[in-house]
């Protein structure tokens, strides 16, 4: 299964980003866009899946000091 | 060659296409390694040609009233210079390489409206999947603009 997933970080003030990946994103995994690390706050469905194609939707929110030392 | 259509089975853009078609799609596809930083193409120049990543990571950002603003970060399986290729208009933002070791894949209009014209169910399946494509940055643009209020 290849999960297309659109990344949203939450406030609106960075613009995420799209990619496929081979495996599931899960709430706590890290993500990096650009220079930022973000981790996953919320998974859903973005559209229903097509042959071995998944849409999904992730909430991101900056990873900070406090959560980079867990 | 089979590294590419390894790759190719994993990308919307080819979803539904046989291996003959993606044998035909490698044929007149072109790799172009890129580093951190490296422009791949700039906004308002011409531009006949859309990529495919096949690894790494690309900014998209767009000049406002002369300030750069970032518009999306795009990775792996994902297109782009898709609407100059479509409209035949200049390109409409810049795309630099985020990461080092960024490998994509260069498709030329010629070849491409070429292929989509000599099989048209590859051709439909193509521009079918360019759309759904659009689509999903039209989605993700949407939620993004929500999630601003």
């Amino acid at each position: 299964m290849i999960y297309k997933v659109s990344y949203v970080v939450l406030g609106g003030q960075h613009p995420g980003g799209i990619r496929n990946q081979s495996e599931a994103p899960k709430v706590g995994d890290k993500v990096r866009l650009g220079r930022k690390y973000f981790e996953i706050v919320e998974v859903n469905e973005l559209l229903p899946p097509r042959d071995d194609f998944q849409f999904l939707h992730a909430t991101l929110r900056p990873r900070t000091k406090e959560t980079e030392d867990k | 060659m089979q590294e590419l259509l390894r790759t190719m089975k994993n990308i919307e853009l080819f979803r539904g296409l046989n291996d003959s078609q993606l044998e035909r799609i490698a044929a007149i596809s072109r790799r172009e390694d890129y580093n951190e930083g490296d422009v791949i193409l700039k906004q308002d120049a011409e531009g006949d040609t859309m990529y495919i990543i096949a690894q790494g990571q690309v900014e998209i950002s767009v000049q406002v009233k002369g300030t750069s603003r970032l518009a999306i970060y795009l990775g792996e399986g994902q297109v782009f210079g898709e609407v100059a290729l479509l409209d035949y208009g200049h390109r409409s933002a810049t795309v630099t390489a985020d990461e080092d070791n960024t490998v994509v894949y260069s498709v030329a209009r010629d070849s491409f409206e070429n292929l989509c014209m000599s099989d048209h169910l590859l051709g439909y399946l193509v521009m079918r999947n360019l759309a759904l494509d659009l689509s999903f940055k039209l989605r993700h643009r949407n939620t993004d603009l929500a999630d601003e209020v």
